[in-house]
């Protein structure tokens, strides 16, 4: 129940920064994509499962603001969680550089993946030049934020995890 | 065998939400504006509206704090209370120039209106943008509890904004004229030569479907068209002419369009009820 709340607070301030404050602090005419970032996140954190709920969770309440059929961000959120999730497992790399690196790459590959599955349903009223140069810029853009709410979210994480009760 | 069992739960799950993600795609691509998804739709947009809300009415006088501070830097040789009576003298300024600068757009929308001769209409105040990329909207803080429904013209102090494509009770969501999926029928004022003004995000508006024939002018002003039973009512600024020319193979004229009004700076607008 915790876990719930905590997560719907961090997606639900996500959505909010994205909409008002990112949106006059743009690069290159992009906003960040924070709903994304912080399932990548969770997903490099907590593992495949709980960053793939996250994601589909996540995902489905941005489908609601947009104008496009429902559900779209929700399918790509619940796979970039899994995928995340489940590649993380294999590397073993100490650095710190390694969130920045995967949550701008997963940005992107998302995106995209995102804007071809609009593009099946007729949705996508932009060009492919114009769409890979969002889905770069915001992977970027996510990939600076990362410092920043890396800690953040980390520490969210922690708090939500069920204590281990030790009895003896 | 417990080592097993983990891997396919997980991947069970996200096989049920990767269905369930499907399904409702399906559901919302075939259901259009109905049924329960619509229902949930509005009560997402209410909540992450109200946010919206306080976190804009906060931010603003945040922002003209920091304002008068930065200039009361100079003054540092001052003395404390005199660096302290300037701060505020300071952030009043910054206040009254905030003030000042929303007495003007209101007024120049009072000027629009009673130009257009709108009946009813609601005065509303930006309070965020859509959380997309790949959308051109804004959100408005009044709704359906203000007699505001979808497909009404939103219009601002410099010409046409847009229409309303979502409500819900105290938050609208209005599609601008820049975004690509947007199409209004448009006229060139002196010629009175009608095309379609389709969005271009950051780039110029073009009027394309123009009579190959008409004499278009250079800072030519194009208004709405107003055809009988269309969205928007007639003589609503759009842009001005900026460049014109003709699509190789194509047996129509092409125009490109300055928007009239800057849609970064949008913050009040007013959504007509009744033309």
């Amino acid at each position: 129940m915790r876990r719930v709340v905590l997560w719907s607070v961090v997606v639900l301030t996500a959505l909010v920064l994205q909409s008002t404050l990112f949106a006059q602090i743009s690069l290159g005419g992009t906003k960040p994509e924070l709903v994304y970032l912080v399932t990548i996140v969770l997903a490099f954190l907590e593992g495949p499962s709980s960053g793939a709920v996250a994601g589909f969770a996540g995902g489905m309440v941005e489908d609601f603001l947009l104008n496009l059929p429902k559900g779209i961000t929700a399918l790509t959120l619940t796979l970039v969680g899994y995928a995340v999730g489940s590649i993380r497992q294999f590397v073993v790399s100490p650095s710190p550089l390694l969130p920045v690196v995967v949550v701008g790459t997963a940005t992107t590959t998302g995106i995209l993946f995102n804007q071809i599955v609009a593009f099946l349903l007729g949705q996508l009223h932009v060009g492919a030049g114009e769409v890979v140069r969002v889905a770069l810029l915001t992977g970027m853009y996510n990939a600076v934020l990362t410092p920043i709410l890396f800690p953040v979210i980390r520490r969210v994480a922690e708090a939500s995890r069920a204590k281990k009760v030790f009895r003896w | 065998m417990a080592l097993y069992s983990r891997p396919r739960t997980t991947r069970l799950l996200v096989v049920s939400l990767v269905m369930l993600s499907l399904l409702t795609i399906t559901v919302d691509y075939r259901g259009g504006r109905a049924g329960p998804l619509e229902t949930m739709g509005e009560g997402a947009l209410s909540v992450v509206g109200a946010l919206q809300g306080a976190v804009s009415r906060v931010s603003r006088p945040i922002g003209n704090f920091f304002t008068g501070l930065a200039h009361v830097g100079s003054l540092r040789a001052e003395n404390d209370r005199l660096k302290a009576q300037l701060r505020e003298a300071h952030v009043k300024a910054a206040e009254s120039t905030t003030k000042d600068r929303r007495l003007r757009e209101l007024q120049q929308l009072l000027k629009m209106k009673e130009q257009l001769s709108l009946r009813r209409t609601v005065t509303a105040t930006v309070i965020g943008v859509s959380v997309s990329n790949f959308e051109w909207t804004v959100n408005l803080d009044k709704g359906s509890a203000d007699r505001i429904k979808v497909d009404m013209p939103v219009i601002s102090g410099d010409g046409l904004v847009g229409h309303v494509v979502n409500v819900a009770p105290h938050v609208s969501v209005v599609q601008l004229i820049i975004d690509p999926d947007s199409a209004v029928a448009g006229r060139l004022s002196s010629s009175g030569e009608t095309g379609l003004v389709i969005g271009q995000r950051n780039h110029p508006l073009t009027m394309d479907l123009v009579n190959p024939n008409a004499n278009v002018a250079a800072n030519e002003q194009v208004v709405t068209a107003g055809y009988q039973g269309g969205l928007y009512p007639p003589e609503i600024p759009i842009g001005f002419v900026s460049h014109i020319y003709t699509r190789p193979g194509s047996l129509t004229k092409t125009i490109e369009l300055t928007p009239a009004g800057d849609f970064s700076a949008l913050e009040v607008v007013l959504v007509v009820v009744r033309s």
